[in-house]
């Protein structure tokens, strides 16, 4: 399967698959800050790996970057970046206000990589039980620097077997879109064997 | 963005003074700047890996280090630079997530360094100056017409690299 022959079907099917993970993921953010948590409908794309970094604001951009590998029946990546701005604000509501100043202390590095954990469990629990497939996220690793340094690493991966990334991406934010919320982007970017795989359970046919 | 040429992932540009040349953004890829500063020609490549799997038919050769070099020289002489007074300068190739992937000699970052190494020394083609390794992010810029490479990061200032 190469991604370029997805069919509207078949993307419609992922879109709605991640739908309900991405909630599960913004429940579970939204009950750690005590704020809600709005969603936008995931967008799905399949897009030259050459382009991703445009997609997160620019590669120069800073951004804290939380990355883990998916492990089990199906392989990829997850990838969770927020805005440098967002970063300091998620601290900020998760942290006691002495130490939510910087985001690469250690407890705003851990801070961070466990918001990661508890955003790709949550997705991967909901895709894996709507998909029956036992999905394992890593342990999560965190970079904070220009978005295009943070994407290579997962760039790298993909690029081994082409030049195209699936990619599965929301954006969240707080109360008032807009407003000084949090926001970030959640990108899925299955390895390519296994996208056959999750298509095949999604029932999407070609 | 005043003029500056843009080299983006898997490509490769080359360019006269006073053109700039810049990549933004390098994590574990690496950046290679060539140099016929007598010429006042140069050229920079923005790679992601070091060779390709073998067997796969590549339609972006530029995004291997081995194959963007030698694509690279190739074009350059072919615009009159001469082969002997080509300079090389290396930037990236960092590990971005380091505690994870234990042997950082074994990093993706680190083999594009090794393989670059290989195929200049393989060229007869001289290593100026590196900016290379570490876990953090880069952007190289190279100025054709002073022949200055600025090497801008998030966490370190900026640097210029000799050459």
């Amino acid at each position: 399967m190469t991604f370029n022959r997805l069919s509207e079907v078949q993307l419609d099917a992922l879109k709605e698959v991640s739908n309900i993970g991405m909630g599960h993921a913004a429940t579970a953010l939204s009950q750690l800050i005590g704020e809600t948590i709005y969603l936008r409908v995931p967008r799905v794309t399949v897009t030259d790996i050459a382009q991703v970094p445009e997609l997160i604001g620019g590669a120069e951009r800073v951004v804290a970057g939380v990355t883990l590998r998916i492990l089990g029946d199906a392989r990829g990546n997850i990838l969770l970046v927020f805005p440098r701005e967002s970063a300091q604000r998620l601290l900020a509501c998760l942290l006691r206000q002495d130490e939510a100043g910087a985001v690469l202390s250690e407890i705003g590095v851990s801070t961070l990589k466990e918001v990661g954990n508890i955003l790709a469990s949550a997705y991967l629990n909901a895709l894996g039980s709507l998909l029956h497939l036992t999905l394992i996220p890593s342990v999560p690793m965190l970079a904070y620097d220009m978005a295009g340094a943070v994407v290579d690493y997962v760039l790298i991966e993909l690029s081994q077997a082409g030049d195209l990334a699936l990619m599965v991406e929301t954006e969240f934010h707080g109360i008032t879109p807009g407003a000084e919320g949090i926001k970030g982007h959640f990108f899925l970017l299955p390895d390519p064997a296994t996208l056959d795989f999750i298509l095949d359970a999604v029932g999407g046919a070609p | 963005m005043s003029g500056k040429l843009r080299v983006g992932i898997s490509e490769f540009r080359v360019a006269r003074a006073p053109a700039v040349l810049i990549a933004y953004g390098l994590g574990s890829c690496l950046g290679v700047i060539l140099d016929d500063r007598q010429r006042c020609l140069g050229g920079m490549a923005h790679t992601l890996l070091p060779t390709p799997w073998s067997g796969v038919q590549e339609v972006r050769p530029a995004k291997f280090v081995d194959a963007a070099i030698r694509l690279m020289v190739d074009e350059l002489i072919s615009l009159g630079a001469v082969r002997g007074s080509l300079t090389a300068r290396l930037v990236g190739g960092a590990n971005m997530f380091e505690p994870l992937y234990a042997p950082s000699d074994d990093s993706i970052g680190a083999r594009n360094v090794r393989t670059a190494r290989a195929t200049l020394l393989a060229l007869e083609i001289p290593v100026l100056a590196e900016n290379v390794g570490g876990s953090h992010g880069r952007t190289v810029e190279f100025d054709l017409a002073t022949g200055q490479v600025l090497v801008r990061s998030v966490h370190g200032g900026d640097t210029i690299l000799a050459g």
